[in-house]
């Protein structure tokens, strides 16, 4: 009834990869160095151009570059779509500006640019610093390149970086799994994003599963990484993710607290609320970076995503009032603060009153907590938040 | 008085794979019923379910026109029978329309049990029993020594049987010619006063209730005034037709004729299986002599996995009930699953069917607990009960004697599997009463504990003797026997819809064997989950399903929420035929646990 505009972010995707990993099903494809940057760049400018009307007069608090490998833009491109968007839809004073970076030399080489270009935090690749590992996942770096990366990272001048750090190996032990967080906490980054091997659906892992450690070894590495991480001070925020104090990801804190975010590039996806509608839309943009491309050529005619135009759109869903309590709870309970209880209400426009008894019972069974005005899951909800999540799911979906 | 020489009323019985349906086809083709391009193999089971399985559930019938070789027009109205041991209810049902019957027998197979018993039903009801031998394009088939079997077993001369293969059509003609000349034709005066006998009925979400009717005297005309006899309530007949085998108005339905009838009626119990339909200015006339009702033999628990669905699973099963008499329900209600109901079936397969009828057509999720048969309790004080359901099974001090239902079991199965047979009635407590050589095949007559038998006997029968042993079995008596019953706990709580009542010799093993198969038929969850098999309160068996650790996403971030949620959304249909009993999710297959037992 009184849907708000939340914040809104920016996810720009670069959708290309010197090689693809086995276990990513993200929109990437393999590309050599050659990628076509200039006319992704300005590719880019008229997407966000055509979007600018979702912004309904808010800044962007946070810009999140993403891929594929977005390290492999120079930085006169980084610095480029930053002044774009600046221009466009303008920045929030404290604006956090990540860029995912692989830990790679050629990479290296680029850091103090991206710094210079505006970002101003650095997300880095890592995945293990087992050479072993790596090769099995598929990496094109090694353990001595992902040492040296933070190093480079701060000389370029960051002082907000994460480390994205894998476990659950194929073949990984308790112990190897300890050795690789210890390592990467050595480092001292100021985020961990630390998570759980999965396997998905259109991956080669998918196709060809490795031999993964045991239920029980991979509950027990969670268990001991958590302790690790604790001890050093990271703490859990996030089902995967660990910071130090103020030092958490706000730009993934605006997607788990439902905020809202333009998407552009290939495949990029956005999410947007229009409380003068009464409404809140999932869109979408065109996979394949050739469509991507040829439709900022071609003056191709616009695609409709529920009432929005643009060129490069790949398809939208309007929420569904019975699909918003879903929606709004698988981001809000993976943190564990969870959100305030009245975000419920000014972020999906419905009344608490429709998921009181799924809550209550979610309650009863000691899986959710409401406490000091906020909703969140309890220590055994986090450990089964799946089940959790399934008691929103409205029966006739 | 009109001539009804030229009708041919006749059911054909069969054993399932027998070829009665090719058989069907056949004739609707030969008689031109339908074109080639509506031709669709297996044309009478019409149920998705009854094509899928390749069995007859229900009766059917059709009407065709076939030119003898005489020259004259024949009007043949086949009644379809169900071919299992489940279904000898129907059978007499659709027995009861005709003059005939077709014996059809697997040349190479010979006779199979359950045909013994419905040609037994046909004679006793007063039909020519005409046998055929099919399949004869098979290179097994022995025409010869299975004419002298169906002598043996049945005692009709088959010297003289057609030989046919319904697949290639050989013979085909000759059936139909021996149709002709040897099933009499119906006597019936079509200006008498209207009888009609229902021999079945269905509801139709357009028309209301359609009845399949054969028409004994008199004429059943459009438009006329109708009543039942037992209801009495007035109803204006909006149609008439035979299918042919597509429904077909007609004008009338005259004395010795079998076709169906509209009649406006919406309410389900408006035209009850067995019932005489008459005219409402001759509600006098004689009401002829309905069906037997028959009482189920298994009895099973159903509830609706969701408690909204209630009382729509309370409709769907006053439906079925409309053309399935045999079918039997009353409300229950369970401590552990709620509201549901008490059911009553023929056996297993009649079991399966409904259940998956009922969440086919009518889109229920149900939770089935394991069937049981019905046991006579005598109590101190000699009041005897009838326990349809282990948790109502009186406390043990205040029973006097249990007693078991027996059934007297005939199979026939070829000599070379006789040993393995034996050995599998002994192990189900089978006591031998008869043992006789016919032919290649062995008549084998047993008394078995029903208990033993409706749940995984059939099956066990089936794989020790590779699909030839064939069985038939009907009650005979109840029989003092030592029971007890198990009852199955769950993180020490009893469960009520998972107690069973077994021999108390058997009981230990069971309780382990049970505990055993639950482990591993309860998915894991996020408590361990512990199951104690129980008599009398002293617990005998134990397992525990060891808890998970966790069950959460790694990454959700902008752009995968999408394909999370869909993740989500496929886990959860994954555990909809789960029910919440306490804090844990038990899935059917648990409740059946005890059907899949090698004991």
């Amino acid at each position: 009834m009184s849907l708000q505009l939340p914040p809104l972010a920016l996810y720009v995707h670069v959708p290309w990869c010197i090689r693809k990993c086995p276990y990513c099903d993200f929109n990437s494809h393999q590309a050599d160095n050659d990628i076509p940057e200039a006319d992704y760049v300005k590719a880019l400018r008229f997407d966000l151009q055509q979007d600018q009307v979702l912004a309904q007069g808010r800044k962007i608090t946070s810009i999140f570059f993403g891929g594929g490998t977005p390290s492999m833009l120079s930085a006169t491109a980084i610095g480029q779509i930053l002044h774009d968007a600046e221009n466009i839809i303008g920045f929030e004073p404290d604006i956090e500006i990540t860029l995912e970076a692989n830990p790679g030399t050629f990479e290296q080489e680029k850091f103090s640019g991206f710094r210079a270009a505006g970002v101003n935090r650095l997300s880095i690749g890592i995945q293990s610093f087992n050479d072993r590992q790596l090769t099995l996942l598929g990496r094109v770096h090694a353990r001595d390149e992902a040492l040296r990366a933070v190093g480079v990272a701060r000389a370029a001048g960051f002082d907000n970086l994460n480390l994205d750090l894998m476990h659950g190996l194929p073949e990984q032990s308790i112990d190897d799994a300890k050795a690789d967080l210890q390592q990467a906490m050595d480092l001292g980054p100021e985020h961990l994003s630390w998570y759980q091997l999965t396997i998905e659906q259109n991956t080669a892992f998918y196709s060809a599963p490795p031999v993964l450690p045991e239920e029980e070894i991979l509950a027990d590495i969670q268990d001991a990484g958590v302790a690790l991480l604790a001890g050093a001070g990271y703490e859990q925020y996030e089902i995967s993710a660990y910071a130090l104090a103020g030092k958490r990801a706000r730009h993934n804190l605006n997607y788990w607290e439902f905020g809202d975010y333009l998407g552009i590039g290939a495949g990029a996806h956005g999410k947007i609320t229009f409380p003068a509608e009464n409404k809140i839309v999932r869109l979408w943009k065109t996979r394949l970076p050739k469509h991507y491309l040829d439709a900022a050529h071609s003056q191709k005619i616009s695609t409709n995503l529920n009432g929005h135009q643009n060129v490069f759109g790949g398809g939208s869903d309007l929420l569904t009032p019975e699909s918003l309590p879903l929606e709004f709870m698988m981001n809000a309970l993976r943190l564990h603060e969870g959100v305030p209880i009245t975000y419920f209400n000014q972020r999906t426009g419905q009344d608490w009153s429709m998921l009181a008894d799924n809550w209550a019972r979610l309650e009863a069974q000691g899986l959710v907590e409401h406490c000091d005005g906020y909703i969140r899951p309890t220590v055994l909800g986090r450990r089964f938040l799946n089940r959790v999540l399934q008691a929103f799911i409205h029966n006739d979906d | 008085m009109t001539d009804l020489s030229h009708i041919r009323n006749f059911s054909i019985i069969a054993h399932i794979d027998h070829g009665k349906s090719t058989i069907a086809d056949r004739f609707i083709q030969m008689c031109g019923g339908l074109s080639d391009r509506e031709m669709e193999a297996q044309v009478l089971d019409s149920m998705d379910l009854e094509r899928e399985r390749g069995i007859t559930i229900k009766a059917h019938s059709v009407t065709l026109h076939y030119k003898a070789r005489d020259g004259k027009t024949y009007q043949l109205n086949f009644i379809d029978t169900p071919g299992h041991v489940d279904f000898t209810y129907e059978v007499s049902r659709s027995l009861a329309a005709c003059e005939g019957a077709l014996l059809v027998v697997d040349a190479g197979q010979g006779v199979e049990a359950q045909s013994v018993a419905n040609c037994y039903t046909a004679i006793e009801q007063g039909l020519e029993v005409i046998p055929v031998l099919n399949k004869m394009d098979l290179p097994q088939a022995e025409p010869d020594r299975v004419a002298q079997e169906i002598e043996d077993i049945i005692g009709i001369d088959a010297t003289e049987a057609v030989r046919c293969s319904a697949k290639s059509g050989m013979g085909m003609e000759d059936v139909l010619e021996e149709l002709v000349r040897l099933v009499p034709p119906p006597v019936g005066d079509v200006d008498a006063p209207l009888q009609a006998l229902i021999i079945d009925s269905w509801f139709d979400n357009y028309l209301g209730v359609v009845s399949l009717v054969r028409v004994k005297q008199g004429t059943l005309r459009l438009k006329d005034k109708i009543i039942t006899k037992t209801i009495g309530k007035a109803q204006i007949v909006d149609g008439v037709g035979v299918f042919s085998p597509k429904p077909t108005q007609l004008k009338e339905l005259k004395a010795g004729e079998v076709g169906f009838v509209v009649a406006g009626i919406k309410d389900i119990h408006g035209a009850p299986v067995g019932d005489t339909i008459t005219h409402a200015q001759t509600p006098d006339v004689e009401a002829l002599e309905g069906f037997q009702k028959i009482k189920p033999q298994v009895y099973a628990g159903m509830f609706p996995i969701s408690s909204d669905d209630f009382e729509d699973f309370r409709e769907a099963l006053a439906k079925l009930t409309l053309n399935d008499a045999s079918l039997f329900y009353e409300p229950e209600s369970s401590d552990a699953l709620g509201f549901g109901f008490r059911v009553g079936f023929l056996g297993m397969l009649h079991m399966e069917i409904i259940q998956e009828r009922l969440e086919r057509e009518y889109d229920l999720d149900l939770i089935t607990t394991a069937p049981t048969v019905v046991f006579e309790v005598v109590k101190r004080g000699g009041e005897v009960i009838y326990v349809d359901n282990p948790s109502k099974l009186p406390d043990p001090g205040s029973i006097d004697e249990m007693r078991e239902p027996i059934v007297e079991a005939n199979i026939l199965v070829p000599q070379e599997h006789l040993g393995n047979v034996i050995t599998l009635c002994i192990e189900k407590r089978g006591v031998q009463k008869d043992l006789q050589f016919t032919g290649s095949q062995v008549s084998v007559k047993y008394e078995l504990p029903m208990n033993e038998v409706v749940t995984d006997f059939f099956d066990r029968l089936k794989s020790v003797s590779r699909g030839f042993a064939s069985l038939d079995y009907s009650f005979v008596r109840f029989q003092a026997a030592s029971l007890v019953r198990l009852d199955v706990l769950i993180n020490s709580e009893k469960v009520d819809a998972l107690a069973i009542i077994v021999h108390r010799d058997k009981a230990h093993g069971m309780g382990r064997s049970l505990t055993e198969k639950m482990k591993e038929l309860i998915p894991r969850q996020m408590y361990d989950v512990a199951i104690q098999a129980a008599i009398g309160g002293q617990i005998v068996a134990r397992s525990t399903v060891k808890a998970l650790r966790k069950d959460v996403t790694a990454k959700c971030y902008g752009g995968d929420a999408t394909r999370k949620k869909k993740l989500l959304e496929k886990q959860k249909a994954g555990k909809k035929r789960m029910k919440q009993v306490g804090s844990v999710e038990i899935p059917q297959a648990a409740f059946f646990a005890v059907l899949k037992i090698d004991s």
